[in-house]
């Protein structure tokens, strides 16, 4: 009889959706490890990434919204999603409490994500048993 | 857990330098050890002399030389790309030293972290 042990993962994206296939290899990962038993701690956008959590991306409609499709994957699991606020602002994703902060016209960062700083990253590396890195070459 | 971040591009040329650099001071924020590994053109960010004024950028060595203040108190460059773009060792900051990029090098990390 083979005994598996649930494991915990921390999936950080730092590939941008339609220039990468970072986003889509993650989400497949993602799937895959819920569907075995593991727990997906968190998501974690960074550098390019972030800009998964744009709730203004419009493919063509014969094309997968990768943001629509994280989206409900996340909600679906509950899976906290974070996109890392420097890299995010730098790239103009913002959510309302940054759009105040910094005076812009609108924000656009897409449910469930939520900004937050490195620290959480940090935490990550401290609490999950594996961190897996989607990287724009993915 | 002991962390290695790399650098393996140039300092001006996109942002993941700077935001490898990013994830390296806030692991020793925290108190967790990181070590900063430059290699293939990552070096040049150890090059003395940058104008990057002229490129409406603010210096990487000025980032860099906090790096012993945020607690990151070992950079690091690969040998052979510091002869490969020319760069003598008794150019490289001060808290820097090369070495040879073995697999036991990388053994020494429990994570490895190239964006």
């Amino acid at each position: 009889m083979t005994q598996t042990t649930s494991l915990s993962y921390t999936l950080v994206i730092s590939g941008a959706p339609y220039t990468s296939q970072a986003p889509q290899s993650a989400l497949a990962f993602a799937r895959a490890l819920v569907a075995a038993g593991h727990k997906l701690d968190r998501v974690f956008l960074y550098g390019d990434g972030v800009y998964l959590a744009s709730c203004l991306t419009t493919p063509p409609s014969d094309e997968l919204n990768w943001t629509q499709a994280w989206s409900e994957f996340l909600m679906e699991t509950r899976t906290p999603a974070v996109a890392c606020i420097a890299s995010a602002l730098r790239r103009g994703i913002l959510d309302s409490a940054e759009q105040t902060r910094y005076e812009q016209p609108a924000s656009n960062i897409a449910e469930p994500f939520e900004m937050a700083g490195l620290g959480d990253w940090v935490e990550a590396t401290m609490s999950s048993s594996r961190i897996l890195y989607f990287l724009p070459t993915d | 857990m002991n962390t290695l971040i790399v650098i393996d591009s140039l300092p001006y040329g996109d942002w993941r330098g700077r935001e490898a650099l990013d994830m390296a001071f806030s692991l020793a924020a925290f108190d967790r050890p990181v070590t900063l590994l430059f290699r293939s053109a990552g070096v040049n960010w150890l090059r003395p002399g940058q104008a990057a004024d002229q490129l409406h950028q603010k210096s990487v060595e000025r980032n860099l030389s906090a790096a012993t203040v945020f607690g990151v108190s070992t950079l690091i460059a690969d040998k052979a790309a510091l002869r490969q773009y020319r760069l003598p060792s008794d150019q490289l900051p001060e808290a820097a030293c090369e070495t040879d990029l073995t697999p036991a090098f990388y053994q020494q990390f429990d994570s490895v972290v190239a964006l």
